[in-house]
């Protein structure tokens, strides 16, 4: 029995267990005898946690998650205060069909590490990625002492949930710190930033035509509506419309008990007006705006909801982006 | 009044966003609308990438209402559409699509589509660009450009601009292609016309430029240098199922597909690189290599470089086929060749003396288009004798469908006392690393239309050039007192032996696929 709580049929779900020192060996054991199996890998996937509770609910993601990108995923359970020190490992394969017959597979490599500290993270990490692929690492939960610059310097893309972080003010130093060191030359992707997603699109639809962007200017406030946990997703996106429209418009946060992370989003000034609204089981947005007596109404996608869907999404869309690094100021300083 | 800036619009995507705009379609009750146009819409449309207050007028002779017409299009949608049909999205998408009844040649029809679009701009409280798709028979352009011209919908007003897309075929010669680009010049320009070639928008088309020149490894080899030969095939295992030998026996493998899909591939595969990534500058490459190729003049030139041949009776994936003259709609006594192998030669000092071997056919056992660009040997390898080194050459395959993808074939020591050699295939395939599905080409093609993006679609100096081409080799087929002979292959077979003799003549094979 492990100090999270894990016991060990939940275990069993992370594949074979391994000896660490064997994990290469074993991994080309699984590839053996079974010529209907293609390993496929773009990335180096790597989520971290150090929430026992979460190893599971990981560990069905990166199934989801290695079916649309192709990956050598790690899964790392980190339990720093566990004792007596110990670390465990799995391996199995993620595979999908591929035209009726073959599958295509990715490996899957998880850790338990108790009692370790940060350069052991550092060295399971290292010791076993897929060599010469980006390296991804999905940080999940505050950035704690094992999140340091041996590790970050090496990270090609770092994946976070700002809206999970316990003291989002004190995290995001923390982050710009790892961002702007001389080292840390990561790409951040933060999911309470990809959240809004869909809500920044409609917008833009909303002030497409020259009218609606000739009243920009007459806009005051900002209404956002969200679910409870969802704080930080709805300021990141109040600080990009404050951004992009060099302005200080009035920000009221409203929160809800269900419902999708954002819910709604009003920009309001005289005689213009601009909505995005999801309702709770519908995969659209309804977007509408009004200049002075001209209303018109629109239906756009929403994004996708569950955090396996939206670092898929995120991946898909890999390419560098320096909006939400320019962004970050305006957040902290609403986090004051 | 200068266009404001949408400060939402992020300016940090890696395409350009579509503008707000009325798309025209011509001939909307054809198959064309039906089964790709509307989707690929609905699918940018799900995509959230459809521009806000955006309209598609359906342009044909039916009797049809905006509902009717709606009614038939989601037929086609639910079975056509990539990404799945969903009633709601349909429910709303529907709504920008209306139906304009008129004859092709009628000016008052054409007013009164003016007047429609006039009406939607009057809705959105600002007028919208335009963007006219001829997805009619190609007879039927002529006359739709002209009626164009002469209602005044080829400008733009207040700043917009007016497009229009052309599907292919673009002429059926040089002098027919010359006449309609006259026709297309004095109503629209240059840089206003979009004609259509849906293999440019083939996800790994698109990949030969990134291939050759973001990967230092490919494009110091990329000459005649370190190249021997390029092969480019494009197999289909069908033959003329659907009546679709009235409109192939008109015109034959070199014009439905070397002319235009081939040649384009070839100008991709041989072009310099581009100084930049605009439009003009990946054109001007293009164009290079088209007027680059050495011309075919004559029947002894044509006989040497060029087989055309057609179909016996045979069998594809064991199921029997009647022979090309014997299919529905084609002439007993048809000179037209489903299938054609050609030795090109582009007379540039990248590619001297490295033969471009194309072949293109129906009935063949498998459906592909792939690109196999031929290394050659090493001058000397110590441990292999030239038997072992018969057909080992490193070969680079850049498969364009189906699972399109890029194979690199190398030599390997095989394991053991003895050094023997073998050939190993290193695979990569887009739908086993990206699960992700790629667009269809029409998507891309539409968006880039209403971005204002044109490096994907032919210019004119581009379809000229590949027309005065291939018009010496039909000259010679059809016009001289010599002409080459039309050869014969059973259906299901990987074409005639003339022209395996074609490479074999040159010490060469074609790639068993």
């Amino acid at each position: 029995m492990l100090s999270s709580n894990l016991n060990d049929s939940d275990l069993d779900r992370l594949g074979l267990e391994t000896p660490i020192a064997r994990i290469d060996r074993a991994l080309k054991q699984l590839w053996e005898g079974d010529e209907a199996k293609t390993r496929a890998s773009l990335i180096n996937l790597a989520i971290y946690t150090e929430d026992g509770c979460q190893l599971m609910t990981d560990n069905e993601l990166l199934d989801h998650v290695a079916a649309q990108h192709a990956c050598r995923a790690l899964l790392i359970l980190a339990l720093p205060e566990a004792q007596p020190p110990r670390a465990r490992a799995w391996i199995q394969a993620l595979c999908r069909p591929y035209q009726g017959k073959q599958v295509v597979c990715s490996e899957q490599i998880s850790f338990v590490l108790e009692g370790g500290d940060a350069a052991q993270v550092q060295n399971i990490v290292f010791a076993h990625l897929d060599s010469d692929l980006p390296l991804v690492v999905w940080w999940q939960g505050d950035l704690s002492k094992n999140f340091e610059e041996r590790l970050y310097s090496r990270i090609d893309t770092l994946i976070i949930d700002s809206s999970r972080w316990s003291d989002p003010a004190h995290q995001f130093d923390a982050l710009l710190a790892a961002m702007n060191a001389e080292t840390g030359g990561f790409d951040v992707r933060d999911l309470a930033w990809t959240r809004s997603h869909f809500m920044r699109t409609a917008l833009a639809t909303c002030f497409q035509d020259a009218t609606s962007c000739q009243n920009l200017a007459r806009l005051q406030s900002i209404r956002i509506t969200h679910l409870t946990g969802q704080r930080t997703t709805a300021l990141l996106l109040a600080a990009w419309i404050n951004q992009r429209l060099k302005a200080a418009l009035s920000v009221e946060l409203i929160e809800k008990d269900t419902g999708p992370a954002l819910q709604g989003l009003v920009l309001e000034g005289p005689g213009v007006r601009g909505e995005v609204r999801r309702e709770c089981d519908s995969c659209f947005v309804r977007v509408s705006s009004t200049c002075g007596e001209n209303t018109r109404e629109e239906l756009l996608p929403a994004d996708v909801d569950s955090d396996a869907e939206l670092v898929s999404e995120l991946l898909s869309r890999f390419h560098g982006s320096t909006l939400y690094s320019s962004m970050l100021p305006f957040v902290r300083s609403m986090l004051k | 009044m200068p266009e404001l800036e949408n400060p939402f619009q992020e300016t940090l995507l890696s395409r350009h966003r579509a503008e707000p705009c009325s798309v025209v379609i011509f001939g909307a009750t054809g198959d064309l609308t039906h089964r790709k146009l509307i989707p690929a819409i609905y699918n940018i449309a799900a995509a959230g990438d459809l521009p806000p207050q955006f309209k598609v007028v359906g342009f044909a002779r039916r009797d049809k209402t905006d509902e009717g017409f709606r009614t038939e299009l989601e037929t086609g949608n639910r079975q056509n559409s990539r990404q799945g049909h969903n009633d709601e999205l349909w429910k709303s998408f529907s709504q920008c699509i209306h139906y304009h009844r008129s004859e092709f040649e009628d000016l008052e029809g054409y007013k009164a589509l003016g007047r429609l679009l006039d009406q939607f701009d009057a809705e959105r409280g600002a007028p919208a660009n335009r963007l006219f798709y001829l997805a009619a028979a190609p007879e039927a352009f002529r006359p739709i450009l002209e009626m164009i011209r002469a209602a005044g919908l080829n400008q733009g007003t207040n700043g917009k601009w007016a497009r229009v897309v052309c599907e292919k075929p673009f002429g059926k010669d040089l002098a027919t292609a010359q006449g309609l680009n006259a026709v297309v010049a004095a109503t629209f320009a240059e840089k206003d016309t979009y004609r259509i070639d849906h293999y440019l928008g083939k996800e790994t088309a698109q990949n030969i430029m990134v291939l050759r020149f973001a990967n230092s490894i490919f494009e110091p080899n990329w000459n005649s240098r370190y190249i021997d030969h390029v092969q480019i095939t494009c197999a289909e295992n069908l033959g003329m199922e659907g009546g679709r030998g009235g409109y192939y026996d008109t015109a034959g493998a070199l014009r439905d597909m070397v002319q235009n899909h081939l040649l384009q591939l070839v100008s991709l595969v041989a072009m310099e690189p581009p100084t930049d990534l605009s439009a003009d500058s990946v054109r001007d490459e293009k164009v290079k290599v088209i007027r680059a190729l050495r011309p075919l003049v004559g029947p002894e030139a044509v006989g040497k470089n060029v087989v055309r041949a057609q179909y016996t009776a045979g069998s594809v994936d064991g199921v029997a086929r009647v022979g090309y003259r014997q299919e529905d709609r084609v002439n007993p006594e048809s000179t037209t060749e489903p299938y054609v192998a050609l030795r090109l030669m582009i007379d540039t000092w990248r590619w001297q003396g490295v033969p471009f071997y194309i072949r293109v056919g129906k009935q063949l056992p498998k459906k592909a288009t792939e690109i196999s660009v031929h290394f050659k040997k090493p001058p000397q390898v110590p441990f292999a004798t030239s038997s072992m080194l018969k057909n080992s050459e490193n070969t680079l395959v850049i498969r364009i469908q189906p699972d399109e993808g890029i194979a690199l074939r190398i030599l390997c020591k095989q394991p053991g006392q003895a050094m023997s050699m073998q050939q190993v295939k290193m695979d990569f395939r887009y739908s086993s690393s990206f699960g992700k599905a790629s667009p269809e080409a029409y998507e891309r093609l539409l968006l880039d239309a209403m971005a204002g993006d044109a490096t994907l679609f032919a210019r004119r100096d581009e379809v000229e050039n590949a027309w005065r081409f291939v018009d010496e080799i039909e000259k010679a087929w059809h016009k001289s007192d010599t002409p080459p002979p039309m050869h014969e292959y059973p259906a299901g077979s990987w074409g005639p032996k003339e022209a395996d003799d074609l490479l074999r003549a040159d010490g060469r094979e074609w790639r068993l696929l």
